[in-house]
């Protein structure tokens, strides 16, 4: 049941990118193309679910004085490991991820959930809350992803929408148009959130 | 103090261990890594030049970090010339192969690596762009706001000059090169 409850909080309630607002910084980056955001999605979940592994394993022995070094070793060396073990094994996928993997290791909730959540509970709890954050995020970089590249350039992963007609809004996959999206979907999550209650 | 030093071991230790990790798998995927792109990189110089026969790689003299691999056919004739021009564009480092005939012209180029603006600067990993620099000679290379003939890519002026200035770098060492060997073998 609790188990449950972890993996599915990360989706809505606790959507680390419209509620919990972490990992800002990598969501605008990539966010250009629903293929990159699938792909920084499911790397950054990946890692996650290791780190929040290993983290919640070794909580007994961390000093709390020096668990965030210990933690950006941790998320650093299976960033790393990820990284290398890609570019030998799967080169294609390596091609189109190898930009994000180094954005990982500054994703800030990979940190954020070592920090407030697999540091105290339990490994499985912790495997339940990395795959259900990552999952939010992932879920999230599509949502704003498809906004933008719809927009951008008329096209959903590659694929004509739009007639050729459409004259493609260009600000919608340039910076700002992240920050507007962005600021947007954040409105509307708030505005349904109120209206529930 | 003691506590002090006590929390530096600790730290001593993860870290420790985590590089012990880090170098194996460092160990075992770098030779990996390294054939897979030398194999690569034959791919595409037999992708855009598919009528050579073999390619022998030649270090520049002047610039030891310039390769070139000098493409001949089935009877050992020189057709061509290959190599890799590089230049910082917009945000990174943007690579392309090209393809020379023996003319020094261009017979076919291809962007094999680069990380620009998506959208933008992106545009010049596509073939439509690859496609403007076909039959292009040194002098030809030149983006249309500096007053040439290459059309840059909307929004990415700077990716289409670091395409087209490495590429005019390149042919000039080349060129150099060649000419300075085709020198010394005459007085030998």
């Amino acid at each position: 049941m609790t188990f449950l409850k972890e993996l599915t909080k990360g989706l809505i309630k606790e959507n680390p990118i419209f509620v919990i607002v972490l990992g800002i910084c990598p969501t605008l980056a990539v966010t250009t193309s629903v293929k990159n955001a699938i792909g920084m999605g499911m790397a950054a979940t990946f890692v996650l679910i290791c780190s929040n592994t290993i983290i919640s394993l070794i909580k007994n022995v961390t000093p709390p004085k020096i668990r965030i070094p210990i933690y950006i070793v941790v998320i650093a060396s299976f960033v790393s490991i990820v990284d290398m073990v890609m570019a030998a094994y799967t080169p294609a996928v390596h091609k189109s991820l190898g930009i994000f993997i180094p954005l990982i290791v500054v994703n800030c909730i990979i940190l954020g959930r070592a920090e407030a959540f697999a540091s105290k509970n339990n490994m499985l709890s912790s495997i339940a809350d990395g795959i259900g954050m990552g999952l939010g995020f992932t879920l999230s970089l599509i949502v704003v992803a498809s906004i933008r590249e719809l927009l951008g350039t008329g096209s959903w992963l590659e694929m004509n929408i739009f007639p050729s007609t459409y004259d493609p809004m260009l600000v919608a996959i340039l910076a700002p148009g992240a920050f507007i999206t962005l600021g947007f979907l954040m409105g509307v999550m708030q505005m349904l959130k109120n209206r529930r209650k | 103090m003691k506590y002090i030093i006590q929390l530096g071991l600790i730290l001593l230790i993860f870290c420790a261990v985590a590089s012990g990790i880090l170098a194996y798998v460092n160990s075992k995927t770098s030779p990996v890594i390294a054939a897979r792109k030398l194999l690569e990189e034959e791919q595409t110089r037999k992708e855009l030049l598919p009528s050579a026969k073999s390619f022998e790689q030649v270090k520049a003299a002047a610039d030891t970090n310039f390769v070139y691999y000098v493409a001949s056919n089935e009877t050992g004739q020189v057709i061509g010339y290959a190599f890799i021009a590089a230049k910082n564009g917009y945000s990174s480092l943007v690579k392309s192969m090209v393809a020379l005939d023996s003319e020094y012209r261009i017979i076919n180029m291809k962007v094999i690596d680069q990380n620009e603006t998506p959208g933008l600067g992106t545009n010049c990993a596509i073939e439509s762009f690859w496609k403007l620099f076909r039959n292009l000679g040194y002098d030809d290379l030149l983006v249309d706001k500096d007053g040439g003939k290459i059309k840059s890519l909307t929004g990415a002026t700077i990716t289409t000059r670091a395409v087209t200035n490495s590429i005019k770098e390149a042919i000039a060492i080349l060129r150099t090169d060649l000419e300075a060997k085709a020198k010394q073998g005459g007085a030998q």
